[in-house]
C-alpha cells in the first residue's frame, strides 16, 4: 500500500485487512491519486483513476438529468471480479474510492468496511490546507513525483 | 416462495430476537429484513454470509454437505443462520436468553419457506 | 518371602519398634496382597521416621495398590520434597498421572525417570511405548514433542482436530467421509474461522465468541477456541445428541487449553 498522505495509511490498511480487497485506489474527484494498493504499474493507476473519476462524473450527470440526488456508488459485478466505486466527502474535499475484489470476499464486506474507512478518514483527516495552485509547468513534475511516491521509487 | 417479509414475521415475535434477515449468500447483501433499530442489517448480512462461506469450506474439506444450520454463540448474543435452496441465508440475531431450541426450529422452517 | 519370613520380621519389629525392618516387612505384605496390614506397618514407619523418603515411597505404593490415588500422590510428593531425584517417586507419580488421564504430566515424570537412569533400557522402552500410545509428536510452533490431549477424549479416533491460526495440526486428526486423512485440508479451512467468528461477534455486539455449532447432514460439528491462537473442531455422527456433542467439545477444549498452557 502506498499513500501520498500519511494519515490515510492506517485507515486504509485496516480496510484492506478487513475487506479482502485486491486493488484499491483513493483519489480526489478530479482523478488525482491519494493512495493505492495492489497496482503494479503506474500507467494502470493513472488509467484507473481517470476512468473511475469519469464514471462518477458521468453517474452524477445522469442523476442530474433524471432529476434525482447524486448516486453515491456504482457496482459492477463480473464472474471473477467485482468493482465498487464510491464517492464520499472528507475534510479535504470530495474523494472517490475504487475497489476491485474477488470471490474470496463479497460486495457486502467491501461496502461494510468501506463505510468504516470513510468514517475513519473523516475522523483522522488533519485540517484542510489552503488550496495551492498547480502551475502548468509544475504539473508534470508533480505527477511524476506523486507516482514515484505511490510506487516507492 | 412465500413473501420474505412474512417469513421474517414468524421469527421476530420470539422474545429475545433482535432482528431477522434474508441475505444474499453470493454478495452478502440484505434481501429483506425486520430489525430492531440498534441492529446494523448491512453488517449482519455481510458478516453472516462470509462466515457461512467459511463454514461451508470446513464441511467441504471433510467431504460433507453444507451445514443445514449454524449458530455462533457469544457472551452477549447469538447469530443463527440457515441456508435456503435459492442461495439465500435466513439469519437471526438474538439475545443470549432466547429460547434457542424454538428459534432453531423456526429458522429451519423459515429457510424452507424462503426457498 | 514366605509366611515364616514375615512372621520373623513381625516378631523382630515387635521386639524393636525403632528397627528399619518395617521396610521389608511392609513390602512383603504388600506383595502378598495383605494391604491393610502393609498399610499399618508402613504408617508406623513413616510416623517414626518422618524424614525418610523410602518410608513414604513404600506408603505411597501401598496406597496406590489400595486405589487411594490422592493419598499416594501426597506421599510420593513428600518423597520428592525429601529427595528430588527419587526414582520410585517419579515412576509412581507417572503411573498415577497416566491412570488419571493426565498424560502430559505422566510423560514429564517418565522422562525424568529416564534422565535419572539413562542406562536402563527397559525404562527407555517403557517411555517409548507410552509416547507411542499417547500419540506423542512434534507440535508445530513449540519445537518439542508432546502427547495428544485429544486422544484420551476420543472414543473413536478421527473426529477431533486442534489447529493453530495458520491451520497447522497441533493435536488430533480428522478423516473425510471416505475415511481418508483430511486434517491438512480441514486445518486450512479452519485457519481463518476464528478471526472471522471473532470479527462477527465483535461487530454485531455478540460479546466474546464461545462456540460455533454446525448442523450438518450426516454429522454435526462443534468449534471452540481453547486459546486465542487455536481452534478446535469436534465432530460426531448426527445420531449423537447435540447436547452430548457440545459437552464433549467443552471437555476437549478444556483439555486442549491445559495442554497448550503446559507446552508454553
Amino acid at each position: 500500500m502506498r499513500s501520498l498522505e500519511p494519515w490515510v495509511e492506517a485507515p486504509l490498511t485496516a480496510f484492506l485487512a478487513e475487506s479482502g480487497a485486491r486493488l484499491t485506489l483513493l483519489m480526489t474527484s478530479a482523478g488525482q491519486v491519494v493512495a493505492q494498493h495492489g497496482f503494479v504499474r503506474s500507467l494502470d493507476v493513472m488509467s484507473a483513476a481517470a476512468l473511475g473519476a469519469g464514471i462518477m462524473a458521468a453517474t452524477s450527470e445522469l442523476a442530474r438529468v433524471m432529476e434525482t440526488a447524486p448516486l453515491e456508488s456504482v457496482t459492477h459485478q463480473g464472474k471473477a471480479l467485482g468493482l465498487y466505486l464510491a464517492a464520499f466527502g472528507t475534510p479535504r474535499g470530495r474523494w472517490i474510492g475504487l475497489v476491485v475484489y474477488g470471490s474470496e470476499t463479497s460486495l457486502g464486506l467491501v461496502q461494510l468496511f468501506f463505510a468504516r474507512l470513510v468514517d475513519d478518514l473523516s475522523r483522522t483527516a488533519p485540517a484542510e490546507l489552503p488550496p495551492r495552485q498547480v502551475l502548468a509547468e509544475d504539473f508534470e513534475h508533480e505527477l511524476n513525483s506523486s507516482l514515484r511516491s505511490l510506487f516507492g521509487r | 416462495m412465500s413473501s420474505l417479509h412474512s417469513v421474517l414475521g414468524e421469527l421476530t415475535p420470539l422474545p429475545g430476537v433482535r432482528g431477522a434477515l434474508v441475505v444474499s449468500r453470493a454478495d452478502g447483501l440484505v434481501v429483506a429484513d425486520a430489525l430492531r433499530e440498534d441492529v446494523d442489517g448491512r453488517a449482519v448480512a455481510a458478516l453472516a454470509a462470509s462466515l457461512a462461506d467459511r463454514m461451508a469450506g470446513v464441511t467441504r474439506a471433510l467431504g460433507q454437505p453444507e451445514p443445514v444450520a449454524w449458530q455462533l454463540v457469544g457472551s452477549e448474543g447469538l447469530l443463527l443462520a440457515a441456508p435456503t435452496r435459492e442461495d439465500l441465508l435466513v439469519v437471526v440475531v438474538a439475545d443470549p436468553a432466547v429460547n434457542a431450541g424454538e428459534l432453531r426450529l423456526r429458522v429451519l422452517r423459515a429457510a424452507e419457506r424462503a426457498a | 518371602m514366605t509366611g515364616d519370613d514375615i512372621q520373623a520380621l513381625t516378631a523382630q519389629l515387635a521386639r524393636d519398634p525403632a528397627s528399619l525392618v518395617f521396610l521389608p516387612l511392609a513390602e512383603a505384605l504388600r506383595r502378598r496382597g495383605q494391604l491393610d496390614a502393609a498399610l499399618a506397618v508402613a504408617q508406623g514407619g513413616v510416623h517414626r521416621y518422618p524424614e525418610m523418603a523410602g518410608a513414604y515411597d513404600l506408603l505411597a505404593r501401598i496406597q496406590s495398590d489400595r486405589g487411594e490415588g490422592d493419598l499416594a500422590f501426597d506421599a510420593w510428593t513428600t518423597v520428592l520434597r525429601l529427595d528430588p531425584d527419587h526414582l520410585g517417586a517419579h515412576k509412581g507419580l507417572a503411573f498415577l498421572a497416566f491412570r488419571a488421564g493426565d498424560h502430559a504430566r505422566s510423560l514429564r515424570y517418565l522422562r525424568r525417570v529416564v534422565e535419572l537412569k539413562p542406562q536402563d533400557a527397559s525404562l527407555r522402552a517403557a517411555l517409548a511405548r507410552v509416547e507411542a500410545a499417547l500419540g506423542v509428536r512434534q507440535v508445530p510452533g513449540f519445537g518439542k514433542a508432546a502427547a495428544d490431549p485429544l486422544r484420551a477424549l476420543e472414543a473413536e479416533p478421527g473426529l477431533a482436530l486442534l489447529v493453530d491460526l495458520q491451520g497447522r495440526t497441533l493435536a488430533g486428526g480428522v478423516t473425510d467421509r471416505a475415511g481418508r486423512a483430511a486434517s491438512e485440508q480441514v486445518g486450512a479451512a479452519l485457519a481463518g474461522i476464528s478471526r472471522e467468528a471473532e470479527r462477527t461477534a465483535r461487530l454485531l455486539r455478540l460479546g466474546a465468541w464461545r462456540s460455533l455449532s454446525l448442523e450438518g447432514g450426516p454429522a454435526h460439528f462443534e468449534l471452540r477456541t481453547p486459546t486465542i491462537d487455536s481452534v478446535l473442531l469436534v465432530s460426531r455422527p448426527r445420531e449423537v445428541p447435540a447436547g452430548r456433542l457440545a459437552l464433549l467439545a467443552e471437555r476437549a477444549s478444556a483439555a486442549a487449553r491445559r495442554w497448550l498452557e503446559e507446552l508454553r
